[in-house]
Protein backbone atom coordinates (compact mmCIF):
# COMPACT_ATOMS: atom_id res chain seq x y z
CA UNK A 1 0.00 0.00 0.00
CA UNK A 2 0.83 3.65 -0.65
CA UNK A 3 -0.12 6.64 1.33
CA UNK A 4 1.10 10.19 0.38
CA UNK A 5 1.50 13.27 3.21
CA UNK A 6 2.43 16.59 2.73
CA UNK A 7 3.57 18.50 5.57
CA UNK A 8 3.38 22.77 5.70
CA UNK A 9 4.25 25.40 8.24
CA UNK A 10 1.80 27.16 10.26
CA UNK A 11 3.83 29.85 10.92
CA UNK A 12 5.97 30.88 8.15
CA UNK A 13 5.07 33.43 5.68
CA UNK A 14 5.99 33.39 2.17
CA UNK A 15 9.52 34.62 1.02
CA UNK A 16 11.15 36.48 -1.42
CA UNK A 17 11.96 33.76 -4.16
CA UNK A 18 14.12 35.54 -5.46
CA UNK A 19 16.29 34.38 -2.50
CA UNK A 20 16.36 30.61 -4.33
CA UNK A 21 18.14 32.21 -7.27
CA UNK A 22 21.01 33.77 -8.38
CA UNK A 23 20.06 36.04 -10.56
CA UNK A 24 16.91 37.85 -9.53
CA UNK A 25 13.45 38.36 -11.44
CA UNK A 26 11.73 41.11 -12.05
CA UNK A 27 8.64 39.49 -11.44
CA UNK A 28 7.83 39.76 -8.00
CA UNK A 29 7.05 35.83 -7.20
CA UNK A 30 6.96 34.38 -3.65
CA UNK A 31 7.40 30.99 -2.25
CA UNK A 32 6.69 28.89 0.17
CA UNK A 33 8.22 25.45 1.57
CA UNK A 34 6.52 21.75 1.92
CA UNK A 35 7.37 18.54 2.37
CA UNK A 36 6.23 15.28 0.96
CA UNK A 37 6.54 12.01 2.02
CA UNK A 38 5.33 8.98 -0.07
CA UNK A 39 5.37 5.79 1.82
CA UNK A 40 5.29 2.25 0.60
CA UNK A 41 4.01 -0.03 3.53
CA UNK A 42 2.42 -3.41 4.61
CA UNK A 43 0.24 -3.99 6.90
CA UNK A 44 -2.42 -2.16 8.73
CA UNK A 45 -2.57 1.67 8.32
CA UNK A 46 -3.17 3.09 11.86
CA UNK A 47 0.44 2.26 13.19
CA UNK A 48 1.96 4.03 10.16
CA UNK A 49 0.04 6.91 10.29
CA UNK A 50 0.35 6.90 13.94
CA UNK A 51 4.73 6.90 13.12
CA UNK A 52 4.39 9.48 10.33
CA UNK A 53 2.58 11.94 13.23
CA UNK A 54 5.15 11.34 15.34
CA UNK A 55 7.88 11.37 13.28
CA UNK A 56 8.07 13.34 10.63
CA UNK A 57 4.87 15.91 11.75
CA UNK A 58 4.80 18.77 14.32
CA UNK A 59 1.48 19.25 15.97
CA UNK A 60 2.59 22.71 16.57
CA UNK A 61 3.94 24.49 14.43
CA UNK A 62 2.95 22.63 10.94
CA UNK A 63 -0.05 21.38 9.59
CA UNK A 64 -0.81 17.60 8.40
CA UNK A 65 -2.33 16.96 4.39
CA UNK A 66 -3.05 13.53 3.33
CA UNK A 67 -3.19 12.44 -0.20
CA UNK A 68 -2.34 13.80 -3.63
CA UNK A 69 -4.33 17.13 -3.30
CA UNK A 70 -1.50 19.94 -2.94
CA UNK A 71 -1.72 21.44 0.33
CA UNK A 72 -1.63 24.99 -0.98
CA UNK A 73 -3.45 26.79 -3.03
CA UNK A 74 -3.46 30.10 -5.41
CA UNK A 75 0.36 29.13 -6.88
CA UNK A 76 1.45 29.53 -10.35
CA UNK A 77 3.60 26.11 -10.13
CA UNK A 78 5.65 23.97 -7.76
CA UNK A 79 8.63 21.90 -7.75
CA UNK A 80 9.30 19.03 -6.11
CA UNK A 81 12.76 17.45 -5.76
CA UNK A 82 14.34 14.50 -3.85
CA UNK A 83 17.07 11.98 -4.32
CA UNK A 84 17.51 10.08 -7.22
CA UNK A 85 17.18 6.45 -6.18
CA UNK A 86 20.58 5.10 -5.82
CA UNK A 87 21.83 8.16 -4.55
CA UNK A 88 22.42 8.38 -0.46
CA UNK A 89 19.42 9.98 0.92
CA UNK A 90 21.19 10.73 4.36
CA UNK A 91 17.27 11.69 5.75
CA UNK A 92 15.97 9.14 4.64
CA UNK A 93 18.63 6.51 6.03
CA UNK A 94 18.29 8.26 9.74
CA UNK A 95 14.50 8.12 9.70
CA UNK A 96 14.82 3.89 8.43
CA UNK A 97 17.07 3.78 11.26
CA UNK A 98 14.91 4.93 13.78
CA UNK A 99 12.12 2.91 12.66
CA UNK A 100 14.16 -0.35 12.45
CA UNK A 101 14.40 0.34 16.44
CA UNK A 102 11.08 0.56 17.02
CA UNK A 103 9.94 -3.05 18.62
CA UNK A 104 6.88 -3.89 17.52
CA UNK A 105 5.98 -0.83 15.11
CA UNK A 106 2.24 -2.51 13.90
CA UNK A 107 3.56 -2.53 10.36
CA UNK A 108 6.35 -2.89 7.67
CA UNK A 109 7.73 0.09 6.19
CA UNK A 110 9.09 -1.37 2.22
CA UNK A 111 10.16 2.26 0.99
CA UNK A 112 10.02 5.96 1.76
CA UNK A 113 10.35 8.58 -0.37
CA UNK A 114 11.28 12.14 0.53
CA UNK A 115 10.40 15.37 -2.29
CA UNK A 116 10.77 18.83 -0.92
CA UNK A 117 7.76 21.02 -2.45
CA UNK A 118 8.35 24.84 -3.60
CA UNK A 119 5.14 26.69 -4.34
CA UNK A 120 5.38 29.61 -6.14
CA UNK A 121 3.33 32.42 -6.09
CA UNK A 122 2.46 35.50 -8.66
CA UNK A 123 4.75 35.34 -12.15
CA UNK A 124 4.41 33.24 -14.41
CA UNK A 125 4.60 29.50 -15.10
CA UNK A 126 7.43 29.98 -17.62
CA UNK A 127 9.79 31.00 -15.48
CA UNK A 128 9.79 27.45 -13.72
CA UNK A 129 12.91 26.48 -16.07
CA UNK A 130 15.24 29.38 -13.76
CA UNK A 131 14.45 27.59 -10.43
CA UNK A 132 14.85 23.95 -11.72
CA UNK A 133 18.37 25.41 -12.93
CA UNK A 134 19.37 26.63 -9.61
CA UNK A 135 17.91 24.43 -6.73
CA UNK A 136 18.26 20.99 -8.48
CA UNK A 137 21.53 19.62 -9.25
CA UNK A 138 20.97 16.65 -11.86
CA UNK A 139 23.99 14.41 -10.40
CA UNK A 140 21.40 13.94 -7.45
CA UNK A 141 18.14 14.97 -7.85
CA UNK A 142 14.83 14.33 -9.27
CA UNK A 143 11.95 16.47 -9.85
CA UNK A 144 9.03 17.51 -11.77
CA UNK A 145 7.04 20.99 -11.83
CA UNK A 146 3.41 21.01 -11.79
CA UNK A 147 1.70 23.41 -13.13
CA UNK A 148 -1.55 25.27 -11.52
CA UNK A 149 -3.82 24.48 -14.53
CA UNK A 150 -2.24 21.19 -14.73
CA UNK B 1 37.53 18.03 49.95
CA UNK B 2 34.80 18.92 47.84
CA UNK B 3 33.27 16.58 46.12
CA UNK B 4 32.37 17.87 42.19
CA UNK B 5 29.06 17.05 41.24
CA UNK B 6 28.81 14.95 37.85
CA UNK B 7 27.37 16.42 34.40
CA UNK B 8 26.85 13.74 31.74
CA UNK B 9 26.71 15.70 28.04
CA UNK B 10 24.66 13.51 25.78
CA UNK B 11 26.86 13.62 22.45
CA UNK B 12 24.16 12.94 19.18
CA UNK B 13 26.04 12.38 15.16
CA UNK B 14 25.89 16.17 14.51
CA UNK B 15 26.28 17.35 18.15
CA UNK B 16 29.29 19.78 18.11
CA UNK B 17 29.63 22.50 21.11
CA UNK B 18 29.90 19.53 23.56
CA UNK B 19 33.89 20.31 24.40
CA UNK B 20 33.41 23.59 24.77
CA UNK B 21 30.38 23.41 27.00
CA UNK B 22 32.19 20.21 28.99
CA UNK B 23 34.99 23.24 29.02
CA UNK B 24 32.67 25.36 30.63
CA UNK B 25 31.85 23.42 33.13
CA UNK B 26 34.53 22.21 34.40
CA UNK B 27 36.25 25.61 34.51
CA UNK B 28 33.08 26.10 37.38
CA UNK B 29 33.94 23.15 39.01
CA UNK B 30 31.68 20.25 37.49
CA UNK B 31 33.08 16.44 36.30
CA UNK B 32 32.40 16.03 33.48
CA UNK B 33 31.53 12.76 30.63
CA UNK B 34 30.26 13.13 27.35
CA UNK B 35 28.48 10.22 26.73
CA UNK B 36 27.81 8.94 23.08
CA UNK B 37 23.71 8.19 22.68
CA UNK B 38 24.51 4.87 21.79
CA UNK B 39 26.43 4.29 25.33
CA UNK B 40 22.98 6.04 26.59
CA UNK B 41 21.23 3.65 29.45
CA UNK B 42 19.34 4.46 32.34
CA UNK B 43 21.85 3.26 34.73
CA UNK B 44 24.53 5.98 33.18
CA UNK B 45 22.62 8.85 35.07
CA UNK B 46 22.74 7.10 38.56
CA UNK B 47 25.11 9.29 40.53
CA UNK B 48 24.61 12.37 37.81
CA UNK B 49 23.23 15.80 38.79
CA UNK B 50 23.19 17.59 35.92
CA UNK B 51 22.66 16.19 32.11
CA UNK B 52 23.57 18.57 29.23
CA UNK B 53 22.27 18.59 26.02
CA UNK B 54 24.59 20.84 23.84
CA UNK B 55 24.47 23.04 20.52
CA UNK B 56 25.15 21.71 16.91
CA UNK B 57 23.05 19.76 14.49
CA UNK B 58 21.75 16.94 15.68
CA UNK B 59 21.35 14.24 12.93
CA UNK B 60 21.82 16.97 10.78
CA UNK B 61 18.47 18.41 11.86
CA UNK B 62 16.79 16.49 9.57
CA UNK B 63 12.73 16.42 9.82
CA UNK B 64 13.05 19.72 12.24
CA UNK B 65 15.75 20.79 14.76
CA UNK B 66 16.11 18.26 18.00
CA UNK B 67 13.37 15.87 16.31
CA UNK B 68 15.61 12.48 15.57
CA UNK B 69 17.20 12.99 18.48
CA UNK B 70 14.44 13.24 20.64
CA UNK B 71 12.91 10.41 19.20
CA UNK B 72 16.37 8.24 19.53
CA UNK B 73 16.61 9.20 22.88
CA UNK B 74 13.07 8.03 24.11
CA UNK B 75 14.05 4.95 22.46
CA UNK B 76 17.02 4.38 23.89
CA UNK B 77 15.97 5.68 27.94
CA UNK B 78 12.27 6.70 28.00
CA UNK B 79 10.98 8.67 30.57
CA UNK B 80 14.32 8.08 32.66
CA UNK B 81 15.11 11.51 32.18
CA UNK B 82 11.38 12.89 33.60
CA UNK B 83 12.76 10.75 36.63
CA UNK B 84 15.72 11.99 36.80
CA UNK B 85 14.15 15.20 36.90
CA UNK B 86 11.96 14.11 39.38
CA UNK B 87 14.38 13.15 41.64
CA UNK B 88 16.23 16.52 41.57
CA UNK B 89 18.18 15.77 38.56
CA UNK B 90 19.22 19.39 36.34
CA UNK B 91 18.68 19.10 32.47
CA UNK B 92 20.00 22.06 30.66
CA UNK B 93 19.45 22.37 26.72
CA UNK B 94 21.51 24.50 24.82
CA UNK B 95 20.40 25.41 21.17
CA UNK B 96 20.40 22.47 19.45
CA UNK B 97 19.55 20.98 23.10
CA UNK B 98 17.26 23.39 23.72
CA UNK B 99 15.20 22.25 19.76
CA UNK B 100 15.56 18.51 21.79
CA UNK B 101 13.98 19.58 24.77
CA UNK B 102 10.71 20.86 23.57
CA UNK B 103 10.89 17.75 21.67
CA UNK B 104 10.89 15.60 24.72
CA UNK B 105 8.20 17.29 26.26
CA UNK B 106 10.42 18.38 29.06
CA UNK B 107 9.24 21.82 28.99
CA UNK B 108 6.44 23.86 28.66
CA UNK B 109 4.84 23.43 25.25
CA UNK B 110 6.89 25.29 22.00
CA UNK B 111 8.43 24.35 19.03
CA UNK B 112 11.69 26.27 17.84
CA UNK B 113 10.95 26.69 14.32
CA UNK B 114 12.81 29.30 11.15
CA UNK B 115 14.20 32.23 12.06
CA UNK B 116 11.32 35.06 10.64
CA UNK B 117 14.39 36.65 8.04
CA UNK B 118 14.82 32.75 7.00
CA UNK B 119 18.05 33.05 7.41
CA UNK B 120 21.14 31.28 10.18
CA UNK B 121 21.62 34.43 12.09
CA UNK B 122 24.77 34.47 13.94
CA UNK B 123 25.45 37.55 16.33
CA UNK B 124 25.16 38.80 19.99
CA UNK B 125 22.07 39.68 21.60
CA UNK B 126 20.85 41.63 24.50
CA UNK B 127 19.12 39.35 26.78
CA UNK B 128 16.50 40.00 30.18
CA UNK B 129 16.58 37.93 32.64
CA UNK B 130 13.05 37.34 34.14
CA UNK B 131 13.89 34.14 36.35
CA UNK B 132 17.05 35.74 38.40
CA UNK B 133 16.21 33.03 41.12
CA UNK B 134 16.41 30.74 38.33
CA UNK B 135 18.98 28.32 39.20
CA UNK B 136 20.44 29.16 36.30
CA UNK B 137 20.44 32.48 36.36
CA UNK B 138 21.30 33.67 40.04
CA UNK B 139 24.72 35.33 39.06
CA UNK B 140 23.21 37.19 36.47
CA UNK B 141 22.09 41.02 36.05
CA UNK B 142 18.84 41.82 34.82
CA UNK B 143 20.29 42.72 30.73
CA UNK B 144 23.50 40.80 29.61
CA UNK B 145 24.44 39.43 26.31
CA UNK B 146 25.35 35.91 24.85
CA UNK B 147 26.03 35.68 21.26
CA UNK B 148 23.33 33.18 19.25
CA UNK B 149 23.79 30.82 15.95
CA UNK B 150 20.67 29.51 14.92
CA UNK B 151 18.57 29.40 11.86
CA UNK B 152 15.88 27.38 13.45
CA UNK B 153 15.94 29.29 16.92
CA UNK B 154 12.27 31.06 16.50
CA UNK B 155 9.91 30.06 19.59
CA UNK B 156 6.32 29.29 18.50
CA UNK B 157 3.52 28.18 21.11
CA UNK B 158 0.05 26.60 19.10
CA UNK B 159 -1.68 29.63 19.98
CA UNK B 160 -0.01 32.64 20.77
CA UNK B 161 -1.56 33.30 24.06
CA UNK B 162 0.77 30.51 25.19
CA UNK B 163 3.59 32.26 24.89
CA UNK B 164 2.22 35.25 26.73
CA UNK B 165 1.34 32.74 29.47
CA UNK B 166 4.81 31.60 29.83
CA UNK B 167 5.73 35.67 30.64
CA UNK B 168 3.42 35.99 32.94
CA UNK B 169 3.81 32.56 34.66
CA UNK B 170 7.17 32.75 34.48
CA UNK B 171 8.65 29.76 32.82
CA UNK B 172 9.89 32.38 30.15
CA UNK B 173 13.39 32.92 32.29
CA UNK B 174 15.12 34.71 29.28
CA UNK B 175 13.45 36.69 26.52
CA UNK B 176 16.08 39.01 23.50
CA UNK B 177 15.26 42.51 24.19
CA UNK B 178 15.63 42.87 20.65
CA UNK B 179 13.47 41.42 18.17
CA UNK B 180 16.00 39.14 16.71
CA UNK B 181 14.32 36.14 15.15
CA UNK B 182 10.44 36.64 15.44
CA UNK B 183 9.82 34.23 18.90
CA UNK B 184 6.72 34.76 20.19
CA UNK B 185 7.42 37.25 23.57
CA UNK B 186 11.07 37.32 22.18
CA UNK B 187 11.13 34.37 24.39
CA UNK B 188 14.84 33.27 24.60
CA UNK B 189 15.01 30.23 27.02
CA UNK B 190 12.23 28.65 29.29
CA UNK B 191 12.25 26.61 32.13
CA UNK B 192 9.88 24.10 33.59
CA UNK B 193 7.55 24.34 36.63
CA UNK B 194 10.79 22.77 39.03
CA UNK B 195 13.20 25.51 37.61
CA UNK B 196 15.47 22.38 37.36
CA UNK B 197 15.18 22.29 33.40
CA UNK B 198 16.17 25.07 31.37
CA UNK B 199 16.58 25.62 27.05
CA UNK B 200 18.06 28.71 25.74
CA UNK B 201 18.77 29.33 22.11
CA UNK B 202 22.16 31.76 22.60
CA UNK B 203 24.99 30.00 24.09
CA UNK B 204 26.68 31.01 27.59
CA UNK B 205 29.75 28.65 26.79
CA UNK B 206 31.13 30.83 23.73
CA UNK B 207 31.42 33.88 26.66
CA UNK B 208 33.23 32.35 29.42
CA UNK B 209 36.07 34.86 29.25
CA UNK B 210 35.70 39.05 28.71
CA UNK B 211 37.95 38.47 25.37
CA UNK B 212 35.43 36.55 24.06
CA UNK B 213 33.14 39.27 23.70
CA UNK B 214 33.21 41.51 20.17
CA UNK B 215 34.25 44.37 21.89
CA UNK B 216 37.66 44.79 23.36
CA UNK B 217 37.27 47.48 25.94
CA UNK B 218 33.72 45.73 27.72
CA UNK B 219 33.68 45.31 31.10
CA UNK B 220 32.58 42.39 33.08
CA UNK B 221 29.34 42.76 35.14
CA UNK B 222 29.74 40.46 37.72
CA UNK B 223 32.71 40.59 40.35
CA UNK B 224 35.14 39.09 38.56
CA UNK B 225 36.15 41.41 35.33
CA UNK B 226 37.65 39.20 33.38
CA UNK B 227 34.77 36.60 33.22
CA UNK B 228 32.31 37.08 30.43
CA UNK B 229 28.57 36.18 30.97
CA UNK B 230 28.67 32.86 30.65
CA UNK B 231 30.92 31.94 33.31
CA UNK B 232 28.29 32.94 35.84
CA UNK B 233 25.78 30.96 34.26
CA UNK B 234 27.36 27.87 34.75
CA UNK B 235 28.84 29.16 37.65
CA UNK B 236 25.20 29.95 39.24
CA UNK B 237 24.12 26.50 37.98
CA UNK B 238 27.23 24.64 39.96
CA UNK B 239 26.03 26.79 43.23
CA UNK B 240 22.66 25.62 42.82
CA UNK B 241 23.42 22.02 42.76
CA UNK B 242 26.13 22.01 45.28
CA UNK B 243 23.80 23.62 47.73
CA UNK B 244 21.19 21.07 46.76
CA UNK B 245 23.17 18.28 47.29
Amino acid sequence: MRETYEISDRFIEAGDANHLLYEPLSSGLTFRRTRRYELEFEGVRPPMEAFVRKTLFDEISQEFHEGEEPALKGFTFFLDYGMKPGALDLEKETILRYYSGIKDPGFTLKDLKIRQRIYLFGGKAEESGRFVRDICNAAIHQWTVTQANA
Amino acid sequence: MEERPCAVLLKFPGTNCDAETSRALEEVGFVTEVLPVSALKPEKLVGVSLVVLSGGFSYGDYVMSGRIASLVTEQKIGKTLGDFRDNGGYILGICNGFQILTQLDLLPSGSLVENASGRFQCQWVTLKNLAPKSPFLTHLPEEFEFPIAHAEGRLVTKEAAEAAGYISGGVAALTYRDDVNGSFERIAGLQDESGRVFGLMPHPERFLHRQDHYDPDWKGTGEDESRGSGYYFFRSLHESITKSN
